[in-house]
């Protein structure tokens, strides 16, 4: 291909990204090395609010106050900060000391086993609110991945093997968990498992006991997991079913006349005719999969499972720092680069190696 | 016939607004972007305010759940895209701080007798009057009156007496747990801790300063007595948040709770409720034996942004016909309105109550958000049994202070 041509086709590509991902990735990373706040001084401030009918109350408080310029308008502050807010975000210090801290001996002064060294490292390093969420965040990818990808195909190869007229409405059907909105998704798998409601109550009825489902991070966390499960399996599914329809049919056919059992030509025909499908689903999740948010959101937020994302938001919803929660932002995505560096040096290998 | 129906009823929605216009006093011309938070009071606000659209006046509306968020990122614009902004005494203070909200004050003079602006509506910092508020809202004791009748159990006015009731009721039958609590982690268990300690005579701030004093005696004392709240609750106490605690109400399994006062008209809802007229409310109990008691007033109202690019005295007109007389009138129980022509229902009691008995203002302070969210952040760990009370308050006051410092509330 001539360079003038690679270019025309490549160009429109390349300033999309560059207009629609790197600028605003670095406008972000710009924000993030800032801080940004309205001058305060404590003034002292008499308000007035309302009671209930007709009655008033009043209170004097020392409050902090905007500070204002001549034109009467509050001052600003805009400073450079450098890496402070990477610093506040991740923690290293208090990771640095939670990995560091005497562990010989448990609170009664008796030595301590391994497992309650373990235990006690692993309370103090997940204490720390990013640490913390970052475990939560790959624990969700590691075990929805290998699943949606079992699940999705398992599914693929039943729908596959239907008969012709069967398969619109079942695919159709099988996606519709993937088109819920995730928030609505996750309240619903909430709105199931509450006190009473129809799961505990059907569980009960079939003398299961009285489960409560939200009162730990086992359940809550495993709540969370299968809501990943369900939501995104369609997903996986779809594209397994899409990659099922181009396996070579001689090639199949070939391999029965020479005995080969269903197992057999699944093993070494189907899976590895789809596996840069499968690669691509694992790519596509595990991105998916560090930004979860929703059902966190939802399941009570950071006491049982907490997640990058929601981290992000609390910073810039609670907090309203919008430039700490860019740094949180910048973490989040160096955090899906690392993720996926393996995966991405597997294509560039193949991509290189190929054609 | 059918047809005919359909005729009439276009004529009458075509006709409606322009009839309604004219009849409508707001005098002016222009475009008045309205964004509110979405319950059941604001949705008849903000349908009255739409009302008022016709030639030369254009008024639209925005309910989301999300209003409080967008409206900080809005204010804070060089120009906010809204006229009118809605919030409560937990949003209105870093808005003042900031300077994104301005003074009303010649507004509500040139309107006081045409809109019949009342003293209690007002909400002054300073002499500035800063918003126009138009509901009240706390938490307060909720019960099941048969079930108190039929065990002989005065109203516990203290939450010493609440665990001492809620053991006696431990063997009712008929519920599943004597007692039940907005403690979802998070934003809920920080109001609940906000109540309690208030309640306990707790100081959040060192005087005259931004820097904290939560993680104090009060403090533990507090979250001890959460904890053996809790321990009559449903074990999934940690997730429930007001919605849960109300349907555990409307659905029997409960026998009390301190619940938000506009919760209480749907204990009467028979659509919703196994319990209707079951429920009686009382003022919130005391944490301390003769103190106030432990539950925070709150108000909803309308400011209007510093940067707003309408006009001010047109987006005032719309926000005092949205919340004139004739609204509350119409929309009695909708909410416990701030209007003298509203009428009391019993279900305001509980509200009124624990205004009457010196139940303190959620504070109404800018960096008091900060508070509230670190707080529930963290308060958690003590009630799931993770750490000890003090480690999990030392763990709040240090990200309260990383945050407030960040926002140079503190230095």
């Amino acid at each position: 291909m001539k360079k003038k041509t690679f270019f025309a086709f490549v160009g429109p590509s390349v300033l999309v990204m560059l207009s629609l991902i790197a600028v605003p990735l670095l406008g972000v990373f710009y924000l993030s090395l800032h801080t940004s706040h309205v001058k305060t001084e404590i003034v002292e401030v008499k308000s007035v609010v309302p009671l209930f009918g007709g009655l008033t109350k009043t209170t004097v408080q020392k409050v902090p106050q905007p500070v204002l310029d001549e034109k009467g308008q509050p001052v600003k502050v805009w400073e450079f900060v450098g890496g402070r807010n990477f610093d506040t975000v991740a923690d290293p210090g208090g990771l640095a000391k939670a990995l560091s801290k005497d562990r010989s001996q448990t609170a009664d002064g008796q030595p301590a086993r391994l497992g309650q060294k373990l235990h006690g490292l692993y309370r103090d390093v997940t204490d720390i609110d990013f640490w913390g969420a970052l475990e939560f965040t790959l624990m969700y990818a590691f075990f929805t991945t290998p699943c949606i990808l079992v699940i999705g195909f398992v599914l693929a190869i039943a729908v596959n093997s239907l008969v012709q007229w069967a398969r619109g409405p079942i695919i159709f059907a099988s996606l519709l968990p993937h088109i819920i909105t995730p928030v609505v998704g996750s309240l619903s798998i909430y709105w199931l498992f509450l006190d009473n409601a129809v799961v505990a109550a059907l569980l009960e009825q079939l003398g299961a006991g009285k489960i409560y489902f939200l009162k730990d991070a086992v359940t809550i966390r495993a709540l969370i997991i299968l809501y990943g499960i369900w939501h995104v399996t369609p997903f996986a599914f779809v594209i397994l079913y899409a990659g099922l329809q181009t396996v070579p049919k001689d090639a199949l056919q070939a391999a029965e006349v020479d005995g080969a059992s269903r197992w057999q030509r699944i093993r070494y025909i189907v899976i590895p005719h789809l596996g840069a499908l499968f690669s691509f689903i694992t790519l596509i999740h595990l991105m998916d999969a560090y930004r979860i948010f929703e059902p966190v959101l939802v399941f009570g937020s950071n006491l049982f499972a907490n997640s990058l994302q929601y981290l992000t938001y609390y910073i810039l919803h609670f907090e309203d720092n919008y430039a700490k929660a860019g740094a949180s932002a910048i973490l989040t995505v160096i955090g899906i680069i690392i993720l996926l560096s393996p995966f991405l040096y597997r294509t560039f290998r193949d991509q290189k190696g190929g054609h | 016939m059918k047809g005919i129906l359909a005729m009439t009823l276009a004529a009458v929605l075509f006709l409606a607004p322009a009839m309604v216009g004219a009849a409508s006093g707001v005098q002016g011309s222009g475009e008045v972007n309205v964004i509110t938070n979405s319950f059941p009071s604001l949705e008849v606000i903000c349908a009255e305010m739409d009302k008022l659209n016709r030639d030369g006046l254009k008024v639209e509306t925005k309910l989301s759940r999300e209003a409080e968020q967008e409206i900080k990122q809005a204010t804070a614009a060089a120009k906010c895209p809204y006229d009118l902004v809605q919030g409560a005494n937990s949003s209105i203070a870093p808005l003042q701080a900031g300077g994104h909200i301005q003074p009303m004050n010649d507004l509500v003079e040139k309107y006081r007798d045409k809109y019949n602006i009342e003293e209690g509506m007002l909400i002054r910092f300073g002499d500035d009057i800063m918003a126009i508020a138009f509901q009240v809202n706390a938490q307060h004791l909720f019960y099941r009156k048969d079930l108190f009748d039929k065990h002989n159990l005065a109203v516990p006015t203290t939450w010493d007496e609440v665990l001492a009731v809620a053991e006696k009721l431990k063997g009712e039958e008929s519920i599943q747990f004597p007692l039940g609590g907005t403690f979802k982690s998070g934003w809920n268990i920080a109001q609940e801790f906000v109540n309690m300690y208030l309640g306990m005579g707790g100081e959040f701030f060192k005087p005259g300063t931004a820097e904290p004093a939560f993680n104090s005696e009060a403090g533990v004392k507090t979250l001890e007595m959460m904890k053996k709240l809790m321990a009559y609750m449903s074990p999934n106490a940690l997730s429930l948040d007001t919605t849960a605690v109300m349907q555990q109400f409307q659905q029997g399994q409960i026998a009390m709770a301190n619940l938000w006062a506009s919760r209480a008209a749907k204990m009467d809802d028979a659509a919703e409720s196994k319990v209707v007229g079951l429920i009686e409310f009382a003022v919130a109990p005391s944490a301390v034996k003769g103190g106030p008691p432990a539950t925070t007033l709150w108000w909803d109202g309308f400011f209007l942004p510093t940067t707003m690019d309408g006009d001010r005295d047109l987006a005032f007109q719309v926000m005092m016909e949205g919340l004139k007389e004739e609204v509350v009138k119409a929309n009695n129980d909708e909410a416990i309105w701030l209007r003298s022509v509203y009428q009391p229902s019993r279900f305001s009691k509980g509200a009124a109550a624990s205004a009457m008995a010196g139940a303190p203002s959620y504070p109404m302070k800018p960096q008091f958000t900060m508070v509230h969210a670190a707080i529930g952040a963290n308060i958690g760990d003590f009630m799931a049994g993770k750490e000890s009370a003090e480690k999990s308050l030392a763990d709040a006051e240090a990200a309260y202070i990383t945050a407030a410092k960040e926002k140079g509330y503190i230095q």
